[in-house]
């Protein structure tokens, strides 16, 4: 069952390196929702350049648990 | 004429070179380097004496091919906050074949993978001018500095700037082009108010981002090029061709080289204009058929139709008037292939120059239209670009061997050439019914190397009047640059409805862009045409009709009652009604300043007796029987000449086959009419 209690968020990982394109120390791995779909990405936080970008989990952060409260949602909203 | 003209026209395999000194035409053929097209045309140039040329006109594909191949140098873009995907969105207008495909992106844009500006390069502005070009938001100057020194961060070459409605008020564009001088120091910077001052932001910007582009891409190519003219002593003028292959002086090209991005499909469709008018014949269809593909335009008595925009890719708008060429992928170099099917098609896809067809022996394994030609026998091994490249047959039939199709190697060949004809005559009848042309009434001007070979078949499949074979083929486009003038212009948009109360504000608009052109291009010059256009819609409308001719001098109420017939009478003729009750709005207004350049002349063709042929040649595989066919030399061919087809004439830059059941015949300037 997912934490609902816990509000989403997405969690930004430093990862160690330089900006190819701007040269800043400020590169991080996250989940990124594009018009592809979700990705996984290596973005440079001070110029938003992508540096490494890898197609993801195809609902993100979805999950059968979210998917479970949804349908018992609705189930007790039935009368 | 005066002095020596040279004209080059750079193409994917072969750079053309053109001279023309006292009515005399010489020509030359160089291979083009696709990494330094300089070099190839400065090799053009000198191979026909450039030193002492008066004029150097030039077509050029090197922007082009720098958008199609994104080898594009980093630039910038600024923009009104919340407006950086601009770039990304396009004018939303999705092709039929995406309408149902979920999937389906736009090239250009992130998701296409292919952006021409990525998007961390793309930054907003706090700043917002209303419709009415008034500041609503003033220009946040520390936030600007912030994300120029980020881009100066990101080494960038050059920067764009288009802000909403800055076609109104250029206050915020001028201001930020300053501190982006002042913190990048001196590169190139376009602002959408000088570049493309029209209305609809999606085509502003990506006019501006081109232009950039252009600045970076033209300004060293510019200055190689210019080296090397200075090196051999070439004192004269030196033009480039724009869209609608008028000629710009390269100087003043560079203030706005967006505009030279499609110069070079544009000379076909000139050239033949202007072969028209020599021969007397003003409809005319113009396809130039190159190794790739085939670039068809459409001119209506003896002007090219012209459009105020084109895209480089689905959706990639650049606002440049230019000639409306629709290019079809087929031509020499495309692939004869086998479907899963079993079936044979032919094209789109090409050998390109390299390898190119199986029969140059380079490399190349799959089919082509050339090796096709080849094989029947309308091409022979010594006799191409004038026996400097021999041809193959062994390898043009190995590569439809190997073609995974049960059909007989005879069928191969014959479908294969056939589907190539097939794909052209789809094009034409598509282009010329679709807008209203009857081509019955239109004469088919095949030019382009492999023009003359294939496009005389289509008297078979297509209801065309005749085909017209022009002197120099293979060398027509080049041709284009030296039947042209030259052409300063300018435009404005601005949404005005047309009555006697928008007069003195339309008066002042055209009046200063008058002033403007006429001081950059010098006062009192001899024969100086000065051309007045607007596009204008019925109120209401969300599209406008093109390139309506309005009056010269002063406008009044009684111009603006012109304007709104002349647009009426217009838009009648396209559309079959003229709608006298609905007021009509202008949306953007233009002026040329027309300078008359000098012309090449077609010397009247002698008369030679009759027609003696040079050989004969077996043509296999295209009848049921092989038919023997007898060989001309087109040197040798004088006014009146006829020759009853299946017949092959040679000439050093193309080959004209005549089909079987047609006669080509000489006219007064050496063209050959089939029909």
């Amino acid at each position: 069952m997912a934490n609902l209690a816990k509000p989403m968020s997405v969690e930004k990982v430093p990862v160690a390196g330089v900006c190819p394109e701007c040269g800043a120390h400020a590169l991080k791995r996250y989940e990124a929702l594009s018009a592809g779909g979700w990705f996984q990405v290596v973005k440079c936080q001070d110029c938003l350049a992508s540096v490494e970008r890898k197609p993801w989990k195809r609902l993100g952060y979805v999950d059968r648990g979210h998917v479970d409260v949804i349908l018992n949602a609705r189930k007790a909203a039935k009368p | 004429m005066s002095g020596k003209i040279i004209a080059v026209d750079v193409g994917g395999t072969f750079t053309d070179v053109v001279a023309v000194e006292d009515g005399r035409i010489t020509t030359a053929k160089v291979a083009t380097i696709p990494a330094s097209s300089d070099k190839s045309v400065l090799a053009g140039a000198r191979a026909l004496g450039v030193s002492d040329a008066s004029v150097f006109n030039l077509a050029s594909t090197a922007g082009l091919n720098a958008v199609l191949t994104r080898r594009l140098p980093k630039v910038g873009f600024l923009t009104t906050m919340g407006h950086r995907d601009i770039l990304d969105r396009g004018s939303l207008v999705r092709p039929l074949e995406a309408i149902t495909d979920p999937t389906w992106r736009r090239n250009f844009g992130d998701a296409g993978g292919r952006p021409i500006i990525p998007r961390y390069l793309r930054r907003g502005v706090k700043e917002r001018l209303n419709a009415q070009g008034e500041v609503f938001v003033p220009l946040d100057e520390a936030q600007a500095r912030e994300e120029i020194e980020l881009l100066k961060r990101c080494n960038v070459q050059g920067v764009a700037i288009c802000l909403l409605h800055a076609h109104r008020n250029d206050v915020h564009e001028q201001r930020l082009r300053e501190l982006v001088l002042e913190i990048l120091g001196d590169l190139p910077c376009s602002i959408s108010s000088e570049t493309s001052a029209l209305i609809r932001e999606f085509h502003r910007a990506s006019t501006t981002v081109m232009d950039v582009l252009m600045k970076n891409i033209y300004g060293d190519y510019t200055k190689r090029l210019q080296k090397g003219l200075d090196e051999v002593g070439f004192k004269g003028e030196f033009n480039y061709s724009d869209c609608s292959a008028n000629l710009l002086p390269s100087d003043y090209a560079m203030q706005r080289p967006y505009q030279l991005l499609m110069g070079g499909p544009a000379g076909g469709a000139v050239s033949a204009a202007h072969f028209g008018g020599v021969i007397g014949d003003n409809n005319l269809l113009c396809a130039d058929v190159g190794g790739t593909s085939t670039d068809i335009s459409v001119i209506v008595e003896g002007v090219p139709w012209s459009a105020p925009t084109f895209e480089l890719e689905h959706d990639l708008v650049v606002s440049a008037t230019s000639i409306n060429i629709v290019t079809l992928g087929a031509g020499g170099g495309s692939i004869v292939m086998a479907t899963p099917e079993g079936d044979i098609a032919t094209g789109p896809d090409s050998c390109g120059a390299e390898p190119g067809p199986a029969c140059y022996g380079d490399g190349g394994i799959r089919p082509a239209v050339t090796d096709a030609a080849l094989a029947i026998g309308i091409l022979t091994p010594g006799g191409f670009l004038g026996g400097k490249k021999r041809l193959h047959p062994d390898l043009a039939m190995k590569a439809f061997e190997s073609l995974d199709t049960p059909l007989p190697l005879a069928q191969r060949i014959r479908y294969g050439w056939n589907m190539a004809i097939n794909n052209i005559a789809e094009g034409l009848l598509n282009i010329s019914i679709g807008r209203g042309i009857d081509p019955r009434d239109f004469s088919l001007v095949a030019c382009g190397a492999a023009g003359p070979m294939i496009l005389p078949c289509l008297l078979d499949q297509f209801p065309i009047r005749r085909v017209i074979v022009p002197p120099y083929p293979g060398l027509f486009s080049a041709l284009g640059l030296i039947s042209t003038d030259r052409v300063y212009s300018d435009h404005r948009g601005h949404y005005m409805v047309l009555d006697g109360r928008s007069a003195p504000l339309l008066n002042r608009m055209y009046s200063a862009m008058e002033a403007r052109l006429r001081e950059k291009v010098g006062a009192d010059q001899p024969g100086l045409r000065v051309l007045r256009t607007f596009d204008a819609r019925f109120l209401g409308q969300s599209w406008e009709t093109p390139l309506i001719e309005a009056p010269a001098g002063e406008i009044d109420e009684a111009a603006i009652q012109t304007m709104i017939e002349n647009f009426r009478t217009t838009y009648e003729k396209l559309n079959a009604n003229r709608f006298d009750n609905l007021p009509v709005e202008a949306v953007t207004y233009r002026v040329q300043l027309v300078l008359p350049a000098a012309k090449v002349t077609y010397p009247a063709a002698e008369s030679a007796g009759p027609p003696q042929p040079i050989g004969e040649t077996t043509l296999r595989y295209l009848y049921d029987e092989p038919r023997r066919a007898f060989e001309y030399d087109r040197e040798q061919l004088g006014i009146g000449a006829a020759i009853a087809g299946p017949a092959v004439i040679r000439e050093e830059t193309s080959t004209t086959f005549v089909p079987d059941g047609r006669t080509a015949t000489v006219g007064g300037h050496r063209e050959i009419i089939i029909q």
